[in-house]
């Protein structure tokens, strides 16, 4: 009997297109758009090389020593700056029309001892032009210190020269952990968290089809001598089987069409998409056993949750998700959405398990009080009529 | 007018889910203009003042240490973290802090005796702020080490003195002026960007269930027995399509104007409207095309959101169009919600009205109308095929 009911509930809601759009097609629609949308955004923050000019004049030629220290990190892979040499009239036609962030002007070398030997020509502040001037600054900072030092310690010249010449890199790089902090992975992570509870209209179904009082069809089954656990579950498990492969062709799809990064533990990748799919279905079951009105209202209830959860949990803002686990962090932890999503997150980002299992461990028993709640309410239930 | 009263009724049927539709959208958008819109504000302060968020972790109190950070807080902003792995990374990842620097016990100590020691960073791989601090840093440990190789037995106090002077040695910078700032209208800009997704939903969800009910064939049958002229059919039909559609984008409209009367009284609004009611022009194309092509009311939600959120994702509505990729605005170029929201973004940067600065913005008008031409035309293209069928 489970069998035959299974077989014909999986070929049942196999024609079922609007479902199949809502769970399947939508997601990966979304995250189409997501990866259109956001695959330039943290390229934003990435440091390229400035554009600079220097106006070309007997000042500059002369000052050999801030001639060949600009010259030296305008070279290479890791330069800093795009060094163009001009003339002054060049210089200001070249930073009106933005083709450089600031031009470097060298004041009369004669008086080396003037109050400000070195100007910087921009035309609004920021980071690049910052940048240009911290490296000017750092030059005369530079001489300013060797002319202390020979004024206090005069025999010291040759040293001091010398020891000018090599630099010391005072700073290691220590990343975070393994992974990158790429901050567009959070917008994927709602986007599989948001699918999974889309499961739930699978699962507002599996209630409507056997709840009598809601539907014709209902009805029938339940005059059916199949005790009404056993239908629900050989049904339900068709629904699950149905949200699961779509959750894995989602999965496939993220991963090996979009790149999209998940860290390196397939295995928990997985069972966390499974328990999210668990726990969407039964929670699509839950809402529809306990809100007792039109399919319509139904909808807008699991929606208005879902979509809740997922503003909570980043979906379209992703410092929502950082906010409220610093504000509310009850709150993050009661969100079925962000629980999913901090799972994946978790899983790419942190190198111990112990926040995973944690939202994991939930999570579970969200599940749960969906499933045995859902069984109380529809448990037993007969009709004087209908 | 029957015609028009029939379709009102539809309509108010409809009301409640497009009044979800209105309300979480009045919500959200509201919710994210004035966060982006602070956000904008916040970013464009730190850049001016070029001060990055970092976290300073330090395991030992030295006057050497002391001095540093207190130079180092002229190119940041200190944001005071626990030491835990966990909420250190959390930071990172949402960026409220770019860069961690952590100066490890005895460092002061070893630099002292002129040992190579390390402080540790954690940053965004190669961004531009940390580019900026790293050059900080090591200039200052760089100029501390020339004096600590060359007057033996210094002391701390006055290694920090010494540092302190030359640091203040700087460039001058001259600061070509570029005319007027332009207003605040970063709040405006956001709200009438999303203004495109609210907007175009509800035109999409009214008037496409209004033309699905009418072109059932059986009630179209019947209509058509009726004793009005299709003149007047057709004529009392665009009515209350024109009523709906002014009054959808003029709900929305008020809203803007009411949570930012401060900043509404300027010519900038004036053109944020036009530009809007245009936009809702071409809304009412593209509800009357696909109200056209769709055949079942359930498939009206998905079309909905499959044509909303496609449009308002490629054209710049939710990431600005500084962030996407370009091969992706050239595309989103053959819609109309890009138009809408660069002139939007055109709009929020004006300061002088003359015909040199309007003109890009008419432009995009007149293409939106272009498009909603296209899509009436194609519209009555399919509604011709549909009448025949």
């Amino acid at each position: 009997m489970f069998v035959h009911i299974f077989r014909y509930r999986l070929r049942c809601l196999l024609r079922d297109k609007e479902t199949f759009f809502w769970t399947l097609l939508f997601p990966l629609l979304l995250a189409v758009f997501f990866h259109l949308a956001f695959s330039n955004l943290s390229k934003a923050e990435v440091f390229k090389p400035i554009n600079i000019a220097v106006v070309d004049d007997a000042n500059y030629q002369n000052h050999h020593s801030f001639k060949r220290a600009l010259e030296e990190v305008s070279q290479g892979d890791d330069r800093l700056f795009n060094l163009a040499t001009a003339s002054r009239g060049r210089c200001d036609q070249l930073l009106d029309n933005n083709s450089i962030d600031g031009y470097i002007l060298v004041e009369n070398i004669e008086n080396i001892n003037a109050e400000k030997p070195i100007r910087l020509v921009v035309k609004r502040s920021g980071f690049n032009q910052n940048i240009i001037k911290s490296f000017i600054d750092s030059y005369l900072q530079t001489e300013s210190a060797v002319k202390t030092i020979i004024q206090v310690n005069p025999t010291k010249q040759q040293q001091l020269l010398n020891s000018l010449d090599e630099r010391k890199q005072y700073l290691t790089e220590v990343s975070a952990s393994r992974a990158e902090p790429d901050n567009i992975l959070n917008y994927f992570y709602t986007l599989i968290a948001m699918a999974c509870f889309y499961g739930s209209f699978l699962g507002m179904r599996e209630i409507t089809d056997i709840q009598a009082d809601i539907s014709a069809l209902a009805a029938r089954v339940n005059t059916a001598p199949v005790h009404k656990l056993k239908a629900f579950l050989s049904s339900m498990s068709a629904s699950l089987l149905i949200h699961l492969t779509e959750m894995l062709l989602l999965l496939i799809f993220l991963r090996f069409v979009l790149q999209v990064d998940f860290g390196s533990r397939t295995g928990l990748v997985l069972l966390t998409t499974i328990i999210g799919s668990l726990a969407g279905v039964s929670f699509g079951a839950f809402i529809s056993a306990l809100v007792k009105k039109s399919e319509g209202v139904k909808i807008a209830v699991l929606l208005g949750v879902i979509m809740t959860g997922c503003f909570l949990a980043g979906m379209m803002y992703q410092n929502m998700k950082y906010i409220v686990s610093q504000k509310a962090p009850l709150l993050s932890y009661l969100n079925p959405v962000n629980l999913l999503t901090d799972a994946f997150y978790c899983l790419y980002y942190y190198d111990s398990l112990s926040r995973y299992a944690l939202n994991m461990g939930i999570l579970c028993i969200f599940t749960i009080f969906f499933c045995l709640a859902t069984y109380s309410i529809i448990r037993r239930r007969r009709y004087a009529s209908l | 007018m029957p015609v028009f009263r029939l379709c009102l009724k539809i309509l108010k049927k409809q009301l409640p889910i497009m009044l979800v539709y209105l309300i979480v959208f009045l919500v959200i958008s509201l919710i994210m203009s004035s966060f982006l819109a602070k956000e904008q504000q916040q970013q464009d302060r730190l850049f001016t003042q070029a001060k990055s968020n970092i976290a300073f972790i330090c395991e030992e109190n030295t006057p050497l240490v002391n001095g540093f950070k207190q130079e180092l807080s002229r190119v940041a902003n200190f944001v005071e973290l626990p030491d835990e792995t966990e909420a250190l990374q959390d930071a990172l990842y949402f960026r409220t802090v770019t860069y961690i620097l952590r100066v490890p016990e005895g460092f002061t100590e070893r630099f002292m005796q002129g040992e190579n020691v390390q402080l540790e960073k954690t940053a965004v791989p190669d961004s531009i702020s940390s580019t900026y601090l790293d050059l900080f840093i090591e200039q200052y440990f760089n100029t501390a080490r020339l004096y600590v190789q060359q007057m033996e037995n210094i002391s701390q106090e006055s290694l920090v003195q010494y540092l302190r002077s030359d640091l203040a040695v700087g460039a001058s910078v001259e600061l070509k002026t570029i005319g007027e700032q332009p207003l605040n209208q970063n709040f405006a800009n956001y709200f009438f960007n999303f203004l495109a997704f609210s907007l175009l939903s509800v035109l999409i969800l009214g008037i496409g269930t209004l033309l699905l009910v009418f072109y059932d064939p059986d009630l179209m049958r019947r209509n058509a027995c009726a004793p009005l002229s299709s003149s007047s059919v057709n004529l009392q039909f665009i009515l209350a399509i024109l009523v709906f559609t002014v009054l959808a984008w003029s709900i929305m409209v008020a809203f803007c104007l009411l949570f930012n009367y401060k900043n509404s009284l300027n010519l900038n609004t004036l053109y944020f409207v036009t530009n809007s009611l245009v936009f809702a022009v071409c809304g009412t194309g593209i509800s009357f095309l696909i109200g056209n092509l769709v055949k079942s009311h359930n498939a009206i939600p998905a079309v909905n959101n499959v044509v909303t959120l496609g449009l308002c994702f490629i054209s710049g509505v939710f990431v600005p169009m500084e962030l996407i990729a370009d091969s992706v605005l050239r595309i989103a170029s053959f819609t109309p919600t890009y138009w809408f929201v660069k002139a939007n973004n055109q709009i929020a940067k004006l300061t002088q009205f003359d015909f040199a600065n309007l003109e890009p913005i008419f432009t995009s008008m007149l293409i939106q109308l272009g498009f909603a031409l296209a899509f009436f035309a194609a519209a009555l293209v399919a509604n011709k095929k549909r009448r025949f069928e």
